[in-house]
């Protein structure tokens, strides 16, 4: 009889216990189950029509479709022997904007990732000339990153997009105009203005390339990088082929004045290829493991070189056979932040971004004895921020903050000639302080109250000459200038800018969160005359719940309000005041029903209304005044959505569930630029465009998933 | 013959011993964790980047064993993060000292009022994640001045992460920046309410060198990487749409076409000197626009021999963009008149 060996002090258990020790409790486990993958197949069906889904169906593919297939499906797999993970998903793959994703990775190691993604934007408005005012985006990308041993990585991306339809365009002229001798007509006979809707025509090509190698040390990193962007549009240019014949005003046809044809069968600019180049390097190096320096620098050089010719254009400046643009871009950013103190921390910063034109001058515009060039537009911005931080207990945290920006925008181009507006401006300053607290009340309850402060001024304004150049104005009270009727930008002007925000969240218990959100804004200008922009303000309360009721149902909600204000004064007409008053609010429920049915619903409100208000100043002439009395002004645009998102899965088994989801959204927009009380704004050539005032659309879907390991 | 079984054991003990001692001394220490923190508390992340799966075991030994020899979650690579590594060994948290009311916090949290600082939570997380280029300039970023720690954004303890998926990213950034959600129910809008673009593809959110965290350098480099035609040069410019898209368009969504600010005219008379005629607002389908006239305005506003620049042509259709079609430049270099210089063709 033979008696199995053994030796109870050593083996087995003695012997298990020594591997444990020396691989870790992560060998003596059991594997983790396989990643998880699934297919969903479904179908949609969508209510109204093309003129119900316009806002629905603005970027879903789903407008001029009543019903539509679904299918997506998610493929995980992991290769425990190398390490690696495989995640190939899909999305909407037999709509219009379907989805591929690719990402393959060993972490920590290399990466792959390829992408194709197709983006579809339906204009909601439609043209009575059938034109199908839609673009579509199909962009494919491949990255891969890759380690170089424990301190460097390469990462490279390119992707390639193409754009193609029609986007919604025009052209129009006026005569008798300044600018455009023999465009006329005989007063009553013939039309001598046109305003036409021209649908322009898209198909480009955007690649891009980034290349980035980077170094990480214990305390240095540092990472240097290549971005190319390339745009190549197929078309140059868009030749109008304007009938003979067009409508006045009032909609009666007549003979279009041969001089205005021939102005409007000109070629009109479509955008040119262009390229971008940057180079980078960007890095951190920590000081001590409190004291860390950040930067980056690059170049950029932004290029245009679209032959004319080959555009479509005649009649360019002698010898001139493209722009030969070019926009050299230099950035320099560096940034020091420490913690000094355990309770105190610093930052500062520094940014300077200096844009070269170095776009060749040619005489571009040649009107009778007025000739001038193109304009250079260069710029040199610096700007420069402090703060500091001070924990004074664990309860309070106090920040200061100041930020100063400089901009000059370089010399006027002295052959060229600003037209339309009063006066620009070289140098622009504005200066910044800031100031927060924070406070923890309790445990539940935390706040924090912020404030800021602006101020922005600049050189002297540059008078426009109404010819080439400009001149500098020192002062700008006097009568001579003109100035005591003139607009001046918002963006050049003077201005004080105060903000003030507040934010509160508080958490009573586990299952009550609530926050609060308050802002308020005003920006006042100030210009040598009382025309322009005089203040713009905005305020904006947003209040955030949710409320677990039980570990199956939860609750959320929100409410908003917001109003956005213009003021602005015209010289010979009105006085402009443009509000926005908006607010809206959003509650859903989700919950277990069963154990095998999860449920739940969404309702999100948004009423708009923009109000643009007129009064007449005392140099409003009797027409305008008269105008505005029989019409009483600018009609209120409202915009009103609601939206109800229901939705059931239910588990059928470990594997597979099936999903219902029910929606309908409604939605009020009246809006007068197309057209008002049945009256449609009509081109020359009788062309409408709009799209309803309601619109409302209920959708139903469901879909089957199944997942597998 | 029986030493031999003896020494091996004790050999292997010392490997044991002699192997990445921190590492495992961690992977041990946090089993003590999870005696407690089972898979109530833990939600199933095994299929997330820090995998685990809710059992009774370290986090990180689920990854680690599907990952053998991986750098990431490889129990024997000191950078495999496990609970002691990211929420410190907390012994008194383990252990509540004798007389303590209440077991005291871990030596880390991570949840807003856990008494952690921001700081002292983002760098846990940058221990490894420091190494992204795209994380060269958080030191000092808005983000990182205004107190948001990785943890604000990022969850771990979770399979999938709202802030690393297209679909759901905007729930996490909707949480402080609630006046963009209300900006995107507006009908004029980009593609983000409807899932094909998110917060992330125009923001940096871990540091940038543009202007309010935006993925390039400028606001306007962050319009080109999809809106490449815009970038010009072009011989006739115009100069705010140079110097910057946000002059006139608010990207979260407007109640006018193409994200305007304010509908034209009103938007271009900030700048520009109007025209005189059509200078008061009215619209077609309004009393005295067009004919008839109503008593005391002496006619219409609108008659068969109006001019182009008359009230509905000003004020409806596109506006001001009616004739002056080209408000991002013009590249039409022809010198004859009307030359294309007030972008008009």
């Amino acid at each position: 009889m033979n008696r199995p060996v053994s030796n109870p002090g050593f083996a087995p258990t003695l012997l298990a216990i020594a591997l444990l020790a020396a691989f870790g409790a992560a060998h003596a486990e059991d594997a983790p189950p396989p990643p998880e993958s699934s297919v969903t197949v479904g179908t949609s069906l969508l209510s109204g029509n093309d003129a119900d889904r316009a806002l629905f169906g603005q970027y879903n593919g789903l407008r001029t479709h009543s019903a539509t297939a679904l299918l997506g499906f998610q493929y995980n797999r992991r290769d425990d022997e190398a390490g690696t993970l495989l995640r190939l998903e899909g999305s909407n793959l037999l709509g219009s904007t379907r989805e591929l994703d690719l990402r393959w990775k060993k972490p920590g190691d290399w990466k792959f990732s390829a992408s194709y993604g197709e983006t579809l934007r339906e204009e909601p408005n439609r043209a009575s000339t059938g034109a199908d005012l839609r673009l579509e985006r199909k962009k494919f990308g491949v990255a891969l990153m890759k380690t170089l041993g424990p301190q460097w990585q390469i990462d490279v991306s390119l992707s390639s997009e193409n754009k193609d339809g029609l986007r919604l365009f025009g052209i129009g002229m006026n005569c008798p105009s300044p600018v455009a001798p023999g465009c006329g007509g005989t007063t009553g006979a013939q039309v001598g203005w046109a305003v036409l809707m021209l649908p322009e025509p898209v198909n480009a090509n955007h690649s891009q390339i980034e290349a980035r190698l980077s170094y990480a040390g214990d305390k240095l990193f540092l990472s240097a990088g290549y971005y190319g962007s390339f745009y190549q549009n197929q078309f140059g240019s868009l030749s109008p082929n304007v009938p003979g014949s067009l409508n006045n005003a009032v909609g009666t046809p007549l003979p279009l004045s041969p001089g205005l044809q021939a102005i409007l069968n000109q070629p009109v600019a479509l955008p040119p290829d262009n390229q971008a180049h940057q180079i980078d390097v960007s890095g951190r190096y920590s000081f001590t493991p409190t004291t860390h320096l950040n930067f980056k620098l690059s170049h950029a050089q932004a290029l245009q070189h679209d032959d004319f010719a080959g555009a479509g254009f005649t009649g360019a400046p002698a010898g001139v056979s493209n722009l030969g643009g070019r926009v050299d871009t230099t950035l320099a950013q560096v940034g020091l932040s420490a913690r000094p103190w355990a309770k105190l921390s610093l930052l500062a910063k520094l940014r300077y971004e200096d844009s070269d034109d170095r776009t060749p001058i040619a005489l571009y515009n040649v009107e009778d004895t007025a000739t001038y060039t193109n304009r250079r537009l260069p710029s040199t911005k610096l700007r420069g921020q402090l703060q500091a931080n001070y924990q004074f207990s664990s309860d309070y945290r106090g920040t200061l903050g100041a930020e100063l920006e400089s901009i000059d925008r370089g010399v006027f181009t002295a052959t060229s000639a600003a037209a339309g507006i009063t006066a620009l401006r070289q140098k622009t300053d504005e200066t910044t302080v800031r100031a927060e607290l924070r406070r923890r009340m309790n445990e539940e309850l935390s706040g924090s109250l912020s404030v800021a402060r602006s101020r922005r001024d600049g050189s002297n304004w540059l008078r426009d000459n109404s010819g080439t150049g400009v001149t500098e104005v020192t002062d700008a009270s006097d009568p001579a200038t003109g100035f005591a009727r003139g607009i001046f930008m918002p963006t050049l002007a003077n201005r004080q800018r105060d903000t003030v925000k507040l934010q509160a969240d508080w958490q009573p218990s586990d299952t009550v969160s609530l926050q609060l959100s308050a802002q308020h804004g005003i920006d006042r200008y100030s210009t040598p005359s009382v025309y322009g922009v005089q203040t713009s303000g905005m305020d904006h309360v947003e209040f955030d719940a949710s409320y677990a009721l039980s570990e199956r149902w939860s609750l959320t909600g929100n409410l908003s309000y917001g109003t956005e204000t213009l003021r602005q004064a015209r010289p010979d007409a009105a006085v402009m005041a443009y509000d926005n008053t908006s607010s809206g609010f959003g509650l859903g429920v989700t919950g277990k029903a069963t154990s095998t049915l999860q449920v739940g619903a969404n309702l999100s409100h948004l009423d708009d209304r923009s109000t643009y208000a007129q009064a007449l100043d005392a140099t409003a002439d009797g027409a305008s005044a008269a105008l505005l009395a029989a019409t009483g002004g600018l009609p209120d645009i409202i915009f009103r959505q609601t939206t109800l998102r229901l939705f059931g899965i239910y588990t059928l088994d470990k594997q597979s569930d099936l999903r219902l989801d029910l929606g309908y959204q409604r939605s009020t927009w009246s809006d007068w630029g197309w057209g008002y009380n049945g009256v449609p704004f009509t081109y020359s050539d009788g062309t409408i465009v709009g799209q309803s005032i309601r619109q409302s659309v209920g959708f139903i879907g469901l879909r089957y998933a199944y997942r597998w390991q | 013959m029986r030493l031999l079984p003896a020494l091996a054991a004790l050999f292997v003990c010392l490997g044991g011993l002699t192997s990445p001692a921190s590492a495992l001394t961690d992977v041990e220490a946090s089993k003590a964790c999870v005696e407690c923190h089972d898979s109530d508390d833990l939600p199933d992340m095994s299929q997330g980047p820090h995998g685990e799966v809710p059992k009774k075991k370290p986090p990180m030994d689920a990854a680690a064993l599907a990952m053998r020899g991986s750098p990431m979650a490889d129990a024997t690579d000191p950078r495999t993060p496990n609970c002691i590594s990211c929420h410190g060994a907390s012994p008194t948290h383990a252990k509540k000292p004798e007389g303590a009311k209440e077991r005291p916090r871990p030596d880390r949290t991570f949840s807003k009022n856990g008494g952690t600082a921001a700081h002292e939570r983002s760098e846990v997380c940058q221990t490894c994640h420091q190494r992204d280029a795209k994380q060269a300039l958080w030191g000092g970023s808005q983000h990182e001045s205004a107190d948001v720690a990785c943890s604000s954004c990022h969850k771990v303890h979770t399979n999938r992460d709202k802030a690393m998926v297209k679909a759901t990213q905007t729930e996490v950034c909707y949480t402080c920046h609630k006046e963009q959600r209300a900006q995107l129910q507006r009908p004029s809008h980009h593609p983000i309410p409807e899932g094909k673009m998110t917060c992330s593809d125009c923001h940096a959110v871990h540091g940038s060198a543009g202007p309010k965290l935006a993925l390039r350098d400028s606001t306007n480099a962050t319009c080109y990487s999809c809106h490449a035609e815009k970038r010009g040069p072009f011989v006739h410019a115009h100069e705010p749409v140079t110097e910057d898209c946000a002059s006139c368009h608010n990207p979260h969504g407007t109640t006018v076409a193409s994200m305007l600010k304010a509908r034209a005219p009103i938007l271009c008379q900030q700048c520009h000197t109007p025209h005189v005629a059509g200078g008061v607002g009215a619209v077609g389908g309004q009393r005295g626009v067009f004919p008839p006239g109503v008593p005391g305005q002496g006619g219409s506003a609108i008659g068969p021999v109006t001019g182009g620049k008359n009230v509905v042509n000003i004020w409806q259709g596109r506006s001001c963009t009616n004739c002056h079609t080209q408000v991002h430049g013009s590249n039409n270099p022809s010198v004859s008149n009307p030359t294309p210089q007030l972008l008009f063709r």
